[in-house]
């Protein structure tokens, strides 16, 4: 993909690279309006942000930027205390909403927010490696989606399985711990 | 069925995180470029976030000086899609949701809160709403006319910024 001319326009590079950025996203927040709602604002900030991005030499360098705005978008919404759309849904009463149900207990929700909180404040390369294995893909994949090589995308993985293992204690325990 | 990671936890928060992102992706459901590109264009339009922390303490005097404050009750509508482009707000407290019809029916694209801007995309002379802006509870919004509001924008230089940069983005998400 990156021997690919460039995108000239923000929603033609936001066309061909959705099916793969709705799959990640969904990975990753496992319901459908959560996901939406991540792609929206990613051409949002697609858009904020063309002025940098359509400058970018090749195809791939532009769609690992818009990876990156996704990854980082997702985790906004994997940090936030209540999901969004659980709030309105039960602020307004609202019909036609998607309810649906998050496939964890509201513990272990709680204790992955906490997983997501660390994993957020590592380095943003390492982080964005990360979220992309937690949306399943395998190293060569995150290789190529980010534009870097293999090998990083394997470091980073390391260090942060290290990173993260101290916190198996916290994650273990539940609630409350930082 | 998950027991999450609570129940004794796994022996790597990672690894569990990949399989379930690996079996999550074999089920993703179907969703359209279309409506997310659509909904996130009249998002946009709809307001601009953060208005209010960017405003220093004499504009945001000045700001309710020149504006009307208003209470909407829940449900009731702050702007209506379809309608001329009056009028900008920021809410004051409360919560609303942005929404679209489609297909016939509400559909939520975006929420606005305490501190945002609403209605901001009206400015543009002509502009019809491209979104409603319904209250989800009750409301307090500064409400200030499209004049005003350019007026505004020209006595205060700190403000222009922001209002330069959305039209910039507008301008050359067309080209």
């Amino acid at each position: 993909m990156s021997s690919q001319a460039s995108y000239g326009d923000a929603e033609s590079l936001f066309r061909a690279a959705y099916d793969d950025l709705v799959r990640a996203a969904y990975a990753l927040l496992g319901n459908h309006a959560d996901t939406e709602d991540a792609a929206q604002n990613s051409f949002h900030k697609l858009m904020l942000a063309w002025a940098r991005i359509g400058g970018l030499p090749t195809a791939g360098e532009q769609r690992a930027y818009l990876t990156r705005i996704m990854i980082n978008e997702a985790l906004q919404i994997l940090r936030l205390p209540h999901r969004k759309w659980e709030r309105i849904g039960v602020a307004a009463g609202e019909q036609g909403v998607h309810q649906e149900p998050l496939d964890e207990s509201e513990q272990a929700r709680e204790d992955l927010r906490l997983v997501w909180k660390a994993i957020g404040k590592m380095p943003a390369t390492r982080r964005e490696v990360v979220i992309l294995h937690a949306a399943g893909y395998e190293y060569e994949e995150i290789a190529a989606r980010l534009g870097i090589s293999e090998s990083t995308v394997r470091s980073h993985i390391s260090n942060a399985r290290q990173q993260l293992s101290s916190w198996r204690g916290v994650t273990g325990r539940g609630r409350g711990n930082e | 069925m998950s027991n999450g990671i609570s129940a004794g936890g796994p022996e790597d928060v990672l690894d569990w995180l990949y399989q379930r992102g690996r079996q999550r992706s074999g089920m993703v459901p179907e969703f359209d470029v279309e409506r997310t590109i659509s909904r996130a264009r009249a998002a946009r339009d709809a307001g601009a976030v953060d208005f209010w922390s960017v405003l220093s303490p004499t504009e945001r005097r000045a700001f309710e000086a020149a504006a009307d404050r208003r209470t909407f009750p829940a449900g009731t509508a702050l702007m209506r899609e379809g309608t001329p482009a009056r009028e900008v707000m920021v809410i004051v407290d409360g919560w609303t949701k942005v929404c679209v019809q489609d297909a016939g029916r509400d559909r939520i694209i975006a929420e606005r809160g305490p501190g945002d801007l609403v209605g901001e995309g009206g400015t543009t002379p002509g502009n019809v709403r491209s979104a409603s802006v319904i209250a989800l509870g009750t409301v307090h919004a500064l409400v200030m006319t499209t004049a005003d509001y350019a007026a505004f924008v020209g006595e205060h230089p700190g403000v222009p910024d922001l209002v330069e940069k959305q039209t910039y983005d507008r301008r050359t998400d067309q080209g």
